[in-house]
């Protein structure tokens, strides 16, 4: 297991140069570059904008620019934003966090929600509880997750004319931007954490909701496979319990594709929730890249791409880990 | 011309010679004297962090810019009731007779937010650290004259000296300069150098080690989230109000970052903002039945000016690869043909609801004063520009019923604009349509916007593109000409890049430019300014379309904002120190 976990991390390092090089690239072949905008300026002078072009090295080839920034890669520096003249890492870092936040909540969600759903669905198949959670499963899959998060916030609104109506309360129920109060500063420690996580609620439901509705598929035609195999036929035919041949028997080998997708998890930790950070304003790392991508800020961009690969190839590498551990038949040995 | 200058010197040295604190008129408040409370604070949103908190290296336009970068100890400042400069940091200003030279007598009494005095050296090494090249500071173009540099000395304790190598129109927003405390920037650059500068006040700083000379101060910043300003405690000392109140009397602003505005509409209608800027009537509306609802309580002003900026088609001249379409695009009657074809009121009615006027010269339609309403305006016109194109040849339709002439060229070219901009996307659909009515055909294409702008700043003979729907933003209300913009020769320029004029007008234009930009006698430098939109209009080569109104809202206790007529997208609604929040 050790020689190929070793094999395994150094067969890494191809892969995370050719992926650089790539990213590089694509980058590249973008029209324009950071100081396009600039040229628009009526009393801006040309001069200023070679000047400035050339003290950040996008005078050089691109070549050379790539053997720069690799050069810096090898030291931990991720290059240095146009926009704010820092460091990347200081600007990815605050929204990379703030995105774990929202994905691990979503994640809980997700399987405390789907686990009993696709269990239930697969128990009782074709019954009037098996369709509603399909139902539910597809409208879920169906609807893209901004708008879902739109669709939330219009009812929170509606949902305040409504108590405002009925019981004088005229305030939102949840908040429908952010991550924080405005008076969060003078909260205790445990008042904040309380406050992120009130701020967190909407946007973690409606993140988890994309991934509940596949999930509890799968695992219900997973679970209804095992369910009809030889060796729950056996374990029922020897007495042992409903409930024991459900989630010890059947559920057991049914989660091993998910606990497999586990490594697969490192990287959307902090790959952010998507669009619902910008609809809800989640300071996370959507927004940073979308606002680096328009800006053409490429070594932000260029430092979250990093990122995400790495933790990408590793969570590969724990994945099978995982699936070594959980699954008897696969030894790496 | 001179005489107004020393005149309104005089009227400052008088106003305020012996005045040390600098008293905010009542006039610039729709509030009645003595009506302000203290207290209170303002939350606002505004979308994305800020990028720095230097002040020197930050080319931010929104967000700080309003609160920090731009405000605080300015030498100079504009009310909202006149276009004069009157002396606000400075005690007093002179101009020589040549115009050529502004010299200022610093206010005694100022200091920073951390008590330590304001000096005539604060001002000089933001001066010298803008000039510094390697600094990088976005104010480095200002100190510019063409490419003669612009001086600033200090003189005596508290004086400073400007020098213009010739009269400039330009010159009092260049004297307006704000402070950088030299305890911190100049001391920086004298151990470390430019880039020492660059690297001071990152979004990374304590933002309660910054020093600051304006109204309110940071005091928390967030990342993603907030930043917290407060009232500055030494402001006061040198701003009070006519009631000899010291200023500002809020205690200080909430700002939530947000991602997008449609966030910042979403937190204002659930009350958890003081005021929104209003995009369009969709924003409006939704504002209005929140008011309707009983949810909010806030003032909307609806419409109040037009935006300072501008929408336009231009025309490329230098195609020398298509000697035919250069032709065209060349021949002013074409392009006063398409001045016809370009229907104002159905894009002020489909694009903007109604709310945007039309726009016919260079000079946004907001700076009134130095507008000529008395150019050539080509108004919609279908039949007259069908009559244009006849007279250049195009007397004739194909069987696809576009125009064609003798050797049976189409009148036909594609119209780029940036895709994604769907106002400008409806403008170019709009026009494309009306053109078609009279057999031109457009054929509009949406490009990336980086591209766009790649072509259209192309240099030479022959450049990648037919015509071009873009929009321009930034100019002075001292002279709203650009400089690279109306004389041959300059990157915007951007009808002909060919490096020289091609016609007369274009030659005088250029002219027109640098006599209005060195003529100080504002009333003269406006008939001078009249003459180049004049010429514009004769010459035809850009086509100006609409510019889109301004609206404004904001809670409704807030007060001690500007009468009413006296806001618009110039100067804004309200002036920082002296709003208030009612009980």
């Amino acid at each position: 297991m050790f020689v190929y976990l070793v094999r395994r991390l150094f067969q890494l390092i191809p892969t995370f140069i050719g992926a650089t090089m790539l990213m590089f690239l694509i980058s590249q072949l973008v029209p324009g570059d950071f100081f396009k905008a600039k040229e628009l300026e009526p009393n801006v002078r040309p001069e200023t904008i070679q000047r400035m072009r050339a003290e950040f090295g996008l005078d050089k080839p691109v070549y050379v620019q790539y053997v720069t920034w690799m050069k810096n890669l090898a030291v931990g520096n991720l290059g240095q934003s146009f926009v704010s003249n820092q460091p990347v890492w200081d600007r990815i870092a605050k929204p990379m966090r703030n995105s774990m936040y929202l994905a691990m909540l979503s994640i809980v969600m997700l399987w405390a929600v789907a686990i009993p759903a696709g269990v239930y669905s697969a128990v009782r198949q074709y019954s009037v509880g098996d369709q509603v959670v399909s139902t539910l499963s597809y409208v879920g899959l169906a609807i893209p997750n901004f708008f879902f998060a739109q669709v939330l916030i219009l009812g929170l609104f509606l949902l305040r004319t409504l108590t405002k109506d009925w019981f004088g309360y005229n305030q939102l129920i949840f908040p429908v931007a952010g991550m924080t109060s405005s008076a969060s500063l003078t909260m205790s420690p445990w008042g904040q954490f309380w406050d992120i996580m009130w701020h967190m609620l909407i946007p973690s439901f409606v993140v988890a909701t994309s991934g509940m509705a596949g999930f509890t598929r799968v695992l219900r035609a997973q679970m209804v496979e095992y369910l009809g195999s030889d060796f729950i036929r056996t374990a029922r035919a020897k007495g042992v319990s409903k409930t024991k041949v459900t989630y010890k028997h059947a559920l057991r080998p049914a989660i091993i594709p998910f606990v497999a997708g586990i490594g697969g998890l490192l990287p959307n930790l902090v790959g952010g929730a998507g669009l619902v950070e910008v609809v809800m304003s989640w300071p996370g790392i959507t927004p940073t890249f979308l606002t680096a991508l328009s800006s053409q800020d490429i070594y932000v961009v260029l430092g979250l791409l990093v990122v995400t690969t790495i933790l990408l190839m590793l969570g590969n590498v724990l994945s099978d880990i995982l699936l070594a551990a959980v699954d008897p038949r696969i030894r790496y040995s | 011309m001179k005489k107004l200058f020393i005149g309104l010197s005089l009227l400052a040295i008088a106003t305020f010679a012996f005045a040390e604190p600098f008293v905010w008129p009542a006039a610039w408040s729709n509030a009645a004297p003595g009506e302000a409370v203290y207290g209170g604070t303002l939350k606002i949103a505004f979308v994305g962090d800020p990028r720095t908190f230097n002040p020197v290296t930050s080319a931010e336009s929104q967000a700080l810019s309003d609160f920090l970068f731009n405000t605080g100890a300015q030498l100079l400042m504009r009310g909202p009731d006149s276009d004069d400069w009157l002396p606000y940091a400075a005690e007093s200003y002179t101009v020589n007779d040549e115009g050529t030279q502004i010299d200022i007598v610093l206010r005694d009494g100022m200091t920073w937010s951390d008590g330590s005095p304001i000096t005539t050296q604060d001002y000089y090494i933001r001066y010298v650290l803008e000039t510094d090249p390697d600094v990088g500071s976005n104010g480095y173009d200002g100190w510019f004259m063409d490419d003669d540099p612009i001086t600033l000395e200090k003189v005596g304790d508290n004086g400073l000296r400007f020098h213009f190598p010739r009269p400039d129109r330009l010159a009092f927003p260049v004297a307006a300069m704000v402070p950088v405390p030299d305890a911190i920037f100049g001391e920086a650059y004298r151990t470390g150098g430019a880039e020492a500068v660059k690297a001071l006040w990152g979004t990374n700083v304590d933002v309660t080690k910054t020093v600051w000379s304006t109204a309110f101060i940071p005091t928390v910043f967030q990342p993603g989230e907030r930043i917290i300003l407060e009232r500055n405690p030494h402001f006061g000392d040198w701003n009070v109000d006519e009631a000899g109140n010291r200023l500002p009397f809020l205690d200080g602003y909430n700002m939530t970052v947000v991602a997008d505005l449609d966030t910042s509409l979403n937190l204002y209608i659930a009350g958890e903002t003081d005021t929104f800027n209003p995009r369009n009537l969709d924003d409006i509306g939704v504002i209005n039945q929140a008011v309707n609802n009983g949810d909010i309580d806030v003032i909307v002003l609806e419409a109040v000016s037009p935006v300072a900026s501008s929408q336009f088609i231009v025309w490329n001249w230098n195609k020398a690869s298509d000697p035919d379409k250069q032709a065209l695009f060349r021949n002013v009657n074409f392009r006063r043909a398409m001045a016809h074809v370009m229907d104002r009121d159905a894009i002020i009615d489909l694009v903007y609801n109604g709310s945007g006027v039309p726009m016919y010269t260079n000079v946004y339609p907001i700076n009134t004063f130095w507008i000529n309403d008395d150019v050539e305006k080509y108004p919609y016109d279908p039949e007259a520009a069908s009559e244009l194109m006849a007279s250049i040849g195009y007397d004739k339709k194909n069987s696809d019923g576009i125009l064609v002439n003798a050797e049976g060229k189409t009148a036909s070219f594609i119209l780029a604009t940036n895709a994604g901009n769907t106002a400008r996307e409806q403008i170019a659909g709009i026009f494309a349509d009306s053109a078609r009515e009279i057999g031109v055909d457009v054929q509009v294409q949406p490009i990336d916007f980086n591209l766009l702008v790649d072509q259209l700043l192309s240099e030479g003979d022959d450049r990648p593109f037919d015509a071009i729907l873009i929009g321009l933003t930034g100019g002075s209300r001292d002279w709203p000409f650009g400089v690279n913009v109306i004389p041959c020769g300059t990157n915007l320029h951007m009808y002909n890049t060919s490096g020289g004029c091609l016609t007369a007008q274009e030659t005088l234009m250029g002219q027109l430019f640098n006599v209005g930009r060195e003529e100080l006698d504002t009333e003269a430098a406006r008939k001078v300014g009249l003459e180049i939109q004049a010429t514009e209009a004769d010459l035809m080569p850009i086509l100006y379309a609409v510019s889109p109104m301004a609206h404004y809202s904001w809670a409704s206790d807030i007060k001690g904002f500007h009468h009413d007529d006296e806001i618009n997208a110039l100067v804004g609604a309200w002036e920082l120190p002296m709003i208030f929040k009612a009980d």
